[in-house]
Order: structure tokens, then sequence, then C-alpha cells
């Protein structure tokens, strides 16, 4: 990578990291704007690497997210960890990369496309219904309430969801470059070719659901600490599966910038649509991807690179 | 009298599952020709019945009577929805498809949710809660209902698939379409029909579950999942073991919800669907494994 190639980005992330310094955090909607694209953006990236360079199409991106919320919801109402802990934001990445390990090797090894998909919807099922029936422990169908007093200021939220959002990228931007990506790559393209390459293909599978885990598992942490209550509808529901699935299709899948520009245009979108059109904002999720589907199908990604005639490598 | 308890458990379990199969039979269909994971399935079902509940309070239409404008719609609904969303990307491949399914599924919940919110909603009938008792066991009768008609649609399925010319054709897609292109028979046409024919059956069950069960915009979503591990169960090789499949969850959920409770009985559902993924796909949509090879 060249040094021009490298100044666009640092600029980038030097005016994010400006932005709390110049704008007010109380006041500006700006800083809320970003803090939501960096959770969008983590998710996105993480299930892309599942399902744009792996080719396992996951839709229990959910599952992962919601459990981060829940852990760190736990360990905080009990006194475990505090306000804002690094540690109940790692642990509650370590979590759900551990479910990821355990319910990945059996449905990894055993399923394929459609099955994969509806396996790991089943799974985000299973942990939504368990938690409603958790009892005290997890707080049933209303959920936890946590010590919302401890908020602040949105400043600290904004700095680790852009770390989250970068640190997704840079593992996606390792993963395109490195062996693991080629090899995740090849998995998706001819999975038996890989397999007679010497590849170890449940291995780079496994890897990288659990990679991806970790980043979901994160991000639901840091809302749980922002938006103080964790219910199963709000950290279980479906709208964490579709949303990445959306910004990636928009976007492009499997491709790095893809999931940045498609983040930040469908929060663009959905904040726009939230103030004007209240009422109905989620009819265009739905809409968005039936439309991206059958008229993009590679994302905005895919049209600058048909369009600039430079179809190489890393984008399909 | 234990054992006439766990007799009425059973025959609860078989009425209730006799919704899950019609809707599995629509999807099994739809996979057979098309390679298409309907997920929406369950959302056309909840649409169909919100269908026949505004006809039931606004006009005062039975909802039996309801399912000659229904069943007609949901087969129209069928062929412009293959029409317009998946004509283009039917040959793309899984994954569009999906995700399409996926996005008609999270735009009508959230239509109807807008059109006639949030709160559940249920066709209040004279006869709603009449029950006929044999043999000391109490039969409801809109569920008896419910049953005859996923045993009626089936019927009116498997005589269209084995004696009619286009049935026919659609079973010969789905078994081998080079094949079935080589004789005449166009992917459109077929894709179309089978289409129609699974919106149709959604039509049905729509129906049927809003005499029967309480419904809101965002139920349709378990049918499908519950729909898929009545496919899972029952095999992808008949529209009789899409229905059978469909009446063996219902069974399994039923003793689950009696012996544990209500909450548990969805989650012993998705462990059975995972532990059927896991050690018997070939179960689940059995036909498509040597498509793949």
């Amino acid at each position: 990578m060249t040094g021009r190639r490298l100044l666009p980005p640092i600029i980038i992330i030097a005016a994010c990291c400006a932005v709390p310094f110049v704008f007010d955090p109380e006041k500006s909607y700006l800083i809320y704007f970003l803090f939501m694209a960096s959770i969008y953006v983590t998710l996105a990236e993480s299930w892309n690497i599942v399902a744009g360079y792996t080719g396992q199409v996951s839709l229990g991106h959910h599952a992962f997210f919601g459990l981060g919320g829940y852990v760190v919801a736990i360990a905080w109402s009990r006194g475990l960890i505090g306000y804002l802990s690094p540690i109940g934001i790692v642990m509650a990445g370590v979590a759900a990369s551990v479910l990821a390990i355990l319910i990945g090797i059996p449905l990894l090894s055993k399923l394929r496309g459609d099955y994969f998909a509806l396996g790991t919807l089943g799974l985000g099922e299973i942990l939504r219904l368990v938690t409603i029936q958790g009892g005290a422990f997890t707080g049933g169908p209303m959920g936890i309430l946590l010590p919302a007093s401890s908020f602040g200021t949105i400043r600290p939220h904004y700095f680790i969801a852009l770390f989250l959002a970068l640190l997704a990228i840079a593992v996606s931007l390792y993963m395109a470059k490195s062996y693991v990506g080629l090899a995740l790559v090849s998995i998706r393209d001819d999975e038996a070719a890989a397999e007679a390459n010497g590849i170890n293909v449940l291995k780079f599978k496994v890897l990288s659901f659990a990679v991806a885990a970790f980043l979901a598992g994160m991000s639901g942490a840091l809302l749980a600490n922002y938006v103080f209550t964790v219910d199963p509808q709000g950290f279980y529901g479906l709208n964490w599966t579709l949303y990445p699935v959306l910004i990636c299709v928009l976007g492009g899948a499997g491709t790095i910038t893809g999931p940045i520009i498609g983040g930040l245009l469908l929060t663009a979108v959905f904040e726009i649509a939230r103030y004007f059109l209240p009422e109905i904002h989620p009819i265009f999720s739905g809409l968005f991807i039936i439309l991206a589907i059958i008229f993009l199908p590679h994302g905005l990604m895919g049209l600058r690179i048909r369009g600039g005639g430079k179809a190489k490598g890393g984008a399909r | 009298m234990f054992t006439s308890i766990l007799l009425q458990v059973l025959i609860n379990g078989i009425l209730s599952g006799t919704m899950y199969g019609i809707a599995a039979i629509g999807l099994s269909l739809i996979f057979g020709t098309m390679r298409i994971v309907f997920i929406a399935q369950g959302t056309i079902i909840i649409l169909a019945a919100y269908g026949s509940y505004w006809l039931f309070s606004l006009m005062g239409i039975d909802p039996y009577v309801s399912i000659i404008f229904i069943v007609p719609a949901s087969l129209i609904l069928g062929i412009g929805f293959y029409q317009a969303l998946f004509r283009k990307v039917a040959r793309a491949g899984q994954f569009p498809t999906l995700l399409i399914a996926f996005g008609l599924m999270a735009l009508l919940e959230n239509l109807m949710f807008v059109m006639f919110t949030g709160n559940s909603r249920a066709v209040q009938t004279s006869y709603a809660s009449h029950a006929l008792t044999v043999l000391g066991i109490k039969i409801s009768f809109v569920r008896l209902m419910a049953f005859v008609m996923a045993v009626a649609g089936t019927g009116a399925v498997t005589f269209f698939l084995k004696k009619t010319m286009l049935g026919k054709a659609v079973r010969a897609a789905s078994e081998n379409l080079e094949y079935a292109m080589m004789v005449g028979i166009t992917p459109h046409t077929v894709n179309t029909i089978t289409f129609a024919l699974g919106m149709g059956l959604a039509g049905l069950a729509g129906v049927a579950t809003a005499t029967t069960y309480g419904f809101d915009p965002f139920s349709g979503f378990v049918f499908s999942l519950k729909a898929m591990i009545a496919l899972a169960i029952g095999g992808m090789g008949s529209v009789v073991g899409g229905l059978l499949g469909g009446i063996l969850l219902g069974v399994v959920e039923s003793y689950a919800a009696f012996f544990l409770t209500g909450g548990w009985a969805d989650v012993v559902s998705y462990v059975v669907f995972l532990l059927v993924l896991m050690f018997r796909p070939e179960g689940l949509f059995s036909r498509d494994m040597s498509a793949k090879l």
C-alpha cells in the first residue's frame, strides 16, 4: 500500500476523532449519527466476513449481538463490572465467540447454503426464547434495567464505537490480504477445490464465524451501555441481522468499502425517514433489500467497479 | 384419567400441527421447483388471515365463505410475486432469492403493522368456542375445520400434481429442469404456477389461522420457521410428507407444552429443528442434495 492510498483513510479517521471536540457532544446530532453508523458498520463488516468472504450466509447475527448485550447486563446488574467497563465489553465478545465456536462446529461441518442460514436463524430464536424463560437471571420478557444515572456524555461511547468499527475494518483488511482471507474466498468460490488444495475448510469457516461473533458481541455490549435497557425484543430482535445484511447487500458484499458506504447511507436514510416518516420507516428496510437485490446485485461497489471497468479480484 | 388427558393432548397436537403442515406444503412446492426458501410464507398466511378478519368484521362475511375470495386473491398474489420479484433472479442462486424473501417478509410485516396496528386480532364467530365431544375427548370445531381444510388442500394439490397436465409439468420441472425443458416445458410458466399454488395454500392456511388463533403482523415469521421444521421432519419428497411433518411437529409441541410449559414448547421445537438439520439433513430438502452434487 502506497502513501497516497493511505492518506484518505487517515484523514477520515482523524476527522472522525476530531468531531466530538469540534461539536458539542451534548447537543450535536452528528455525534449520535456517527455513533449509530459505527455500530452498523461494525455489524456489517463482521457479517461480511462470514457471508461476503466465506460465503456462509448467517441469519443469526442477532444471537451474538443480543448475547453481548446480555453478558454486560447480567454482569453489571450483579456488580461484577461497572459502567462502560472494557472488561465487560471484551467479555461479551469472548462469550459470543465461544457460542459461535460451540454452535459453529456442528452447524458448519454439516450444513451448507440455505441450511446453514436456517440453522443460524433457529439459533437466534432459541436464544431469544430461552432468555424470555430465564426468570430472574435474565429478567424474563421485561429484560434488565441498568443504572441509567451513570450516563454522562456520549463521547466515550462514540470513541468505542469508532474503535470497534476500525477494528472490524482492520480485521477485514487483514483477512482480505492474508493467507486466511485467501482461504476464506477459496472456500466461498469452490469448497471442494479448496479442500482438495489442503485447506481445512471447517477450521477456517469456524474461525470466520467466531471472529464475526466477537465483533457483533462487542457491539451489543456497547449498545447495552448506551440504552440501559436490555430486553429480548430490543437485543434479540431480527433487526440486528436484517440491517447488516441490508448494508452489505446495498454496499456490496465481499468488499471492505461496501459495508462502510452502505452503513453510512443506510443510517442516513433511516434517520431521515425516522424524522420525516416516523411511523413507516421500518418498511423501507424490507423494500431496500428487495430493490437492491433486483437492481444492484453487486451493491454500490459493484456499480463503481462496473463503471470504472476495473473488475479486479477483491470485489465480486 | 391420565391416559385420556394424554389422548386429548395428542388430538390438540394433531389439529394444530396441520396448520404447520399446510404452510410446509407451500414451501415444499416452491423449493422443489425453484430452490427458493420462501421465508415470507408465514407472513403471507398472516396477510390472508387479515383479509379474512376484515371481510368478517367489516362486511360480516363468514370466514369459511371468505375462502372463495381469499384463495383466488392469493393465487393472483403468487403470480404477481413471481413476476415482479423472482423472475429476474430465479436463476441467480439461493442467496439473492432468500434475501428477497427475507426483505418481503420485513416489508409486509411492517406494512401490516402500520395499516392494522400491532394489536392481536382473532375472528370472533358465534361458533368459535364450540366443541364436539367424542369418546370423552373435546375437539374444537374451528380446529377440526382447519384440519379438514388442510387435508382438502393437500388432496387438491396432490390431485393437481398427479392428474393434470400442468401439474405433471410442475413435477417434471422439480425433478429435472433440463430434461423438462427438453420436452418443451417453460420454466417461467412452471415457476409461476408453483408460486401461485404455494400462495393459494397460504391463503387457505390464513383463513384457518384467523379462525383458530389470535394473530398480529409479526406472528408470520414463527409460522415460517415452524413450516421449515415441519419440512425438516417430513422430508421434501412428497406433499403428504409436509403435512405429516407438520402434524408430528404439532404433537411434539403439544406434549412439550403439557409436560414443561408453553414457553418452552417453542424452544423444544427449535432444538428438534437444529438436531434434524445436523443429523438428518437429507431428510430436509432431500432432493436438493442430488441436485447439488
